[in-house]
């Protein structure tokens, strides 16, 4: 299995909020996890990106334990629900940061930054500062700044949170695009019904501290503690 | 003229009277101490001084008067005491950000404060007297640091937001290093906070009178000391001159901070269409 999390425990204080959760993911695959504020996704994802520390458990990428691996070396990009761009630089050198950070020659930086700028319509933007960028605009930089390094797991925390609803469907749109795209293999955390089925080859649902994964989206919808049947029955009756 | 146009142009007319008025109060006390360190022979009731002369200021290198050496060693001392506690400050300020304890922490940091720098310094007197420190140079860095480093810290506890702290994991995830964050983000992005904490640790230092005089024991003559000690000896030619000399540096800083700080943190303040 590419990324298997097993047995991860956390507390805060005396309160546990992972207990004993496990489950895997699949290369290329993204896995869509819906929890309602406070079930642990961001723990979660913060644990799997080395940010924080688990009380127990462990964290296999490849095989490899990831115990002892510090965030810079893990590949894993964590993303905000906030794109977070560094206000200092303009758009190309935002998503050119992690290449800069690897030391690649000028020439190579460009091309790869130009690719990704054209992939997420963003060209024309190239010289902006992010204080002149929409919200949109902005999320759009911070999903090409992660992609260009190639991250061998991209963790995303809410990253449309913050969206209007016209922008997050479109941005929703545009993710599904690059995600086959860069064929990426990502956890997508979110507290919307709607977004987890949209986004998610799998789902899985986080409920007091435990991640309960199924096997399709059938099954996720017939679960009664997913609360699709009760939206579904809401909207049988307005309709 | 309609009387509307009249009306305006009486209180633009109106207004720029207040300026100068504004910036006459302001003034006239630094042109009044610069008239001063010219003057020579002041005698009552006459309005002005009887002579004047370049002697004072000619004077300020000379060996007799001593300022030159005072303005270098200040020079020097602010310096350096605002260069190494803004450094300090910056990053310890980050580990206090990052603790469990971060409270408690920053409430230590306001202790110098609370019982004032001079209480301090009281306090201080007999490890640095058993050090050997008291009337230092040396001493006097360190007994001012315990002021400004905290200071320093406390100053830059409101930049180590969550959005920073955030800022800086996403740099690890993307595989960057602690060095890489701080030399590519966190200090572009504190440019202009480091340089505003640089520009008031340089004044707390250079204006320190209490916790340096009961320290250097009147053997390190700051320029700060200098100016009280010609306002004790009643020579207020020098001490017109010394405090021309004290106000210069702080003036520079102040001009700098505008001209590259406050003049960019406005511009992009500035909304766009």
């Amino acid at each position: 299995m590419f990324l298997e999390a097993i047995d991860i425990k956390k507390a805060f204080g005396p309160e546990g909020v992972l207990r004993e959760l496990s489950f895997q993911l699949a290369e290329h695959e993204m896995l869509s996890i819906l929890g309602r504020s406070g079930s642990g996704k961001t723990t979660l994802l913060k644990i799997l990106a080395g940010l924080e520390t688990p009380d127990g458990g462990r964290v296999l990428l490849r095989g490899q334990d990831m115990g002892t691996v510090p965030p810079n070396r893990r590949n894993m990009v964590y993303l905000y629900q906030e794109p977070l761009l560094f206000p200092h630089l303009d758009v190309f050198e935002n998503v050119a940061f992690g290449l800069r950070l690897r030391k690649l020659p000028a020439a190579d930086v460009r091309k790869r930054v130009m690719e990704m700028l054209d992939s997420l319509e963003l060209p024309e933007q190239a010289r902006k500062m992010p204080h002149q960028l929409s919200g949109g605009q902005k999320q759009r930089v911070a999903f090409g700044r992660a992609l260009i390094i190639n991250p061998r797991v991209l963790l995303l925390d809410e990253p449309f949170g913050a969206l209007d609803a016209e922008t997050r469907a479109s941005m929703q749109a545009l993710l599904k695009r690059i995600a086959e795209t860069f064929a990426i293999t990502a956890l997508f955390v979110t507290h919307s019904l709607k977004e987890a089925l949209i986004m998610g080859d799998r789902i899985g649902l986080m409920q007091e501290g435990r991640l309960k994964v199924y096997g399709s989206k059938k099954d996720f919808i017939a679960d009664a503690d997913t609360g699709v049947q009760e939206e579904l029955a809401f909207w049988r009756e307005v309709g | 003229m309609s009387i509307r146009a009249f009306v305006y142009r009486l209180c633009r007319k109106r207004v720029c009277l207040a300026r100068l008025l504004v910036a006459a109060f302001i003034l006239f006390p630094f042109s009044f101490l610069l008239v001063l360190s010219f003057g020579r022979r002041w005698a009552y009731p006459a309005l002005l001084p009887g002579e004047w002369t370049l002697s004072n200021w000619l004077s300020v290198w000379g060996a007799q008067a001593g300022l030159g050496e005072s303005l270098a060693l200040s020079l020097a001392l602010s310096t350096g005491i605002a260069a190494v506690s803004t450094a300090a400050s910056f990053w310890v300020s980050r580990q206090v950000a990052g603790h469990r304890y971060r409270r408690h922490w920053l409430l230590l940091a306001y202790l110098p404060y609370v019982f004032a720098p001079v209480v301090l310094a009281a306090c201080l007197q007999y490890f640095f007297i058993r050090a050997g420190l008291s009337g230092k140079v040396w001493g006097i860095a360190l007994a001012q640091l315990f002021i400004t480093f905290p200071y320093g810290v406390i100053f830059f506890a409101s930049f180590w937001t969550e959005r920073m702290l955030a800022l800086e994991q996403l740099i690890a995830t993307l595989g960057g290093s602690t060095w890489q964050a701080y030399a590519r983000v966190l200090l572009p992005v504190a440019k202009d906070t480091l340089m505003t904490c640089f520009f008031q640790l340089f004044l707390i230092s250079w204006f320190e009178y209490g916790l340096t005089t009961l320290i250097g024991v009147g053997k390190v003559q700051t320029l700060t000391l200098k100016v009280f000690q010609y306002v004790n000896e009643a020579n207020i030619f020098f001490a017109a001159l010394a405090s021309c000399l004290l106000v210069l540096p702080p003036v520079a800083l102040l001009w700098l901070n505008k001209r590259y700080v406050f003049s960019r943190y406005f511009a992009t303040k500035t909304p766009r269409h």
